[in-house]
């Protein structure tokens, strides 16, 4: 088998809060490959987001080791984290986290922005992006002029405007209603079929039945990781 | 490294910043502005200083020195000056027919605080000075109007003037001397010249005096009981040196100085001048670096206080471009050009109120001629500079702050 896109093994992430420690990861070890399309599942504080983060270099683990690429992570200086961030990995929050007073366009840019790209490109790219996601006649709106899942339409699109190696959603319909959930499920799906790799955190089972791979953590652990048999290919509103 | 994109975005950012808290940016610059105020204002003063000893020293001549009983400077101990023994007609004469190294020289008789009468208009405060013709040959006797007088008129004592250019202006507004006659020392004098204008505001002891012939003056006030100057010309400012070591010893020898000891006379250069001016321009640095440090302390604190609100403020933003592949550089360069842009406005904003001052006072005080009608270009650069030193001062604790935030702390801070 080749190296997979993502190695951990056996990391953990504590926190001191005024004198304790929380344990949000306690060991956990996931090997995740080009092209996988992964929900990770687990009751609230669970530690999906703190293991998303440390995935998507945001945050260190405390303990054990992160690979990503073949690469040691806990070499990596900061500069060296932000790089990987803006390259290889494209974020999609729960609160889609536009910058408020950026149109759509900008929103999008700001990844291209920070890898030094010229104003004339980043705009042909950007605008291809949010293309992509059928937002083409929503170009000069702020956050505030669209709906919410035309914002997180726009979140995916600067996620993919780098061409990043994974795509990390973190409750990405966790703020959007049924059909507009579908919606973006539908998204991450042809991003899949295309040939991304996706890793995508929810705990609606509804969700995490389009994935092909799903892993349960509970208590900072992994609980399960199974192949998920029949994957939901349909994007029928019930 | 820093993208030449990410500058831009922080320009865009800054920007953008001002235009939605005008107010608050306003007010936040006073400090700034009031700063660079004085900065420019104290520029425009030294400035116009320079420009006035500049055009005075060089209507004078650079290579032009004066030996006098007394020195210009003042500097020397008042009691012995006043010891010394005046300097004769005599010896003047003796030192200009020996001296070698001169282009010009020649002797120069004053008389201090005269009267001048043209019919029954008078004016006071005048001083009148006896030269032989070659006067002419020196700087201060370039005639604007009419002539200067002749060898023939110094020679059979005529009663002819040259009038210096504040008193032709002040007896003739309408610039019609020439040919009019004036009363100096009781005697009426024939007009024949206008001398050009030398003096500015500070010195314009130059342009208040009536020019005639030595024989003339003699005859009017007496030679004896007063002490002659003689005003020496190099040729050029490179021979003064030549010049002025002749110079003392020609005059140690006419005045039997003995070796060792001491001048009894001065040799004045227009260099002293500037050793004046010196003083005044001290004086208005002192005061002026004074207030503008204070002010500048006062800004800094005021800009360092609304960065720390900005981060705080944009603590989510911050998150954001962190999670988007922002460097702590990127972070820490969008936060200072902020802060800088935030004085460079201020400077902007002294710069509007010190030109709108500077126009106000320059028609307000008329005589005060040597100081220009408006900011002087290279005071706008160093206000510039000035302002974004401030501003990256004022930012670089708040940037800092801002480019160390964690990345996962700041995306979850709510504001
Ligand atoms: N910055 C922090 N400081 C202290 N404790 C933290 C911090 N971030 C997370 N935790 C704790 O770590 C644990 C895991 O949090 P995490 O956000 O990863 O949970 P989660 O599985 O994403 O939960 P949810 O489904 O509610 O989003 C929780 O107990 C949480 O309180
Ligand atoms: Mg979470």
């Amino acid at each position: 088998m080749s190296t997979p896109l993502i190695h951990i093994e056996h990391i953990a992430r504590t926190y001191e809060m005024g004198g304790e420690t929380v344990h949000a990861l306690r060991d956990v070890s996931l090997d995740i490959h080009s092209n996988e399309y992964v929900a990770l599942m687990g009751p609230s504080g669970s530690g999906k987001s703190t293991l998303m983060n440390i995935l998507g270099c945001l945050d260190t683990p405390s303990l054990g080791v992160y690979t990503f690429k073949g690469l040691d992570v806990n070499e990596m200086t900061d500069d060296d984290l932000a790089e990987i961030r803006n390259k290889e990995i494209g974020f999609v929050f729960q609160t889609f986290n536009l910058l408020p007073r950026a149109t759509a366009l900008k929103n999008i840019e700001l990844p291209l922005i920070y890898s030094g790209i010229s104003s004339q490109i980043r705009k042909e790219r950007a605008i291809k992006a949010l293309e992509d996601v059928g937002l083409g006649d929503r170009m000069l709106h702020r956050p505030n002029e669209l709906s919410g899942g035309q914002r997180q339409r726009v979140a995916i699109a600067r996620a993919l405007v780098t061409e990043p190696s994974i795509i990390l959603a973190d409750e990405p319909t966790g703020n959007l209603d049924t059909k507009t959930g579908i919606e973006i499920m539908k998204l991450f799906q042809d991003l899949w079929s295309k040939g991304n790799t996706v890793i995508l955190v929810t705990h609606e089972e509804d969700i995490a039945r389009h994935a092909r791979r799903i892993i349960r953590i509970r208590d900072g652990k992994v609980e399960s990781d199974t192949i998920n048999p029949n994957p939901v290919t349909s994007f029928e509103i019930p | 490294m820093i993208r030449i994109s990410e500058i831009q975005e922080s320009f865009r950012i800054a920007f953008e910043g001002l235009q939605a808290n005008k107010l608050r940016s306003f007010l936040t610059t006073l400090g700034v502005v009031i700063g660079i105020t004085f900065v420019i204002l104290m520029g425009w003063f030294l400035n116009g200083l320079d420009a006035a000893l500049e055009s005075t020293v060089n209507l004078l001549g650079t290579d032009v020195m004066y030996i006098d009983k007394w020195s210009w400077s003042g500097g020397q101990n008042w009691r012995k000056t006043m010891q010394r023994k005046n300097i004769t007609y005599q010896q003047a004469m003796e030192f200009c027919n020996s001296v070698k190294t001169a282009e010009v020289s020649l002797p120069e008789a004053h008389k201090w605080g005269t009267t001048v009468k043209e019919r029954d208009r008078t004016i006071t405060g005048i001083s009148v000075i006896g030269v032989p013709y070659s006067y002419s040959q020196l700087p201060a006797g370039t005639v604007l109007y009419g002539r200067f007088f002749s060898q023939f008129e110094d020679e059979y004592s005529t009663n002819v003037t040259v009038l210096g250019y504040g008193v032709a202006k002040a007896l003739f507004p309408e610039g019609d001397a020439i040919g009019r006659t004036i009363k100096i020392g009781g005697r009426t004098f024939e007009i024949i010249g206008v001398i050009i204008k030398r003096g500015t505001m500070m010195m314009d002891f130059v342009d208040n005096q009536v020019i005639i012939p030595i024989s003339t003056f003699f005859g009017v006030y007496g030679m004896t009981g007063r002490s002659i100057s003689i005003a020496v010309k190099a040729g050029s400012a490179e021979k003064l040196d030549e010049t002025r070591a002749e110079a003392t010893g020609l005059m140690r020898s006419i005045r039997n100085v003995p070796p060792g000891q001491e001048e009894d006379f001065s040799i004045n250069e227009t260099q002293t001048f500037k050793e004046q001016v010196e003083t005044l321009r001290l004086a208005t640095w002192g005061i002026g670096i004074g207030l503008t440090l204070l002010s500048f302390i006062v800004g800094i604190i005021g800009i360092m206080n609304i960065m720390f609100v900005s981060v705080t403020e944009r603590t989510k933003e911050i998150g954001i471009r962190k999670s988007l592949g922002a460097k702590s550089s990127s972070i820490l360069t969008q936060f200072l050009v902020e802060s800088a842009s935030l004085c460079l406005v201020g400077a902007l904003i002294a710069f509007t109120f010190c030109s709108v001052v500077i126009a106000i006072a320059v028609r307000l005080v008329p005589e005060a001629d040597f100081l220009t009608p408006y900011v002087p270009p290279q005071l706008i650069l160093i206000a510039a500079i000035v302002s974004i030193i401030v501003g990256i001062l004022a930012g670089i604790v708040p940037a800092m702050r801002a480019s160390a935030l964690d990345p996962v702390e700041a995306l979850r801070y709510e504001s």
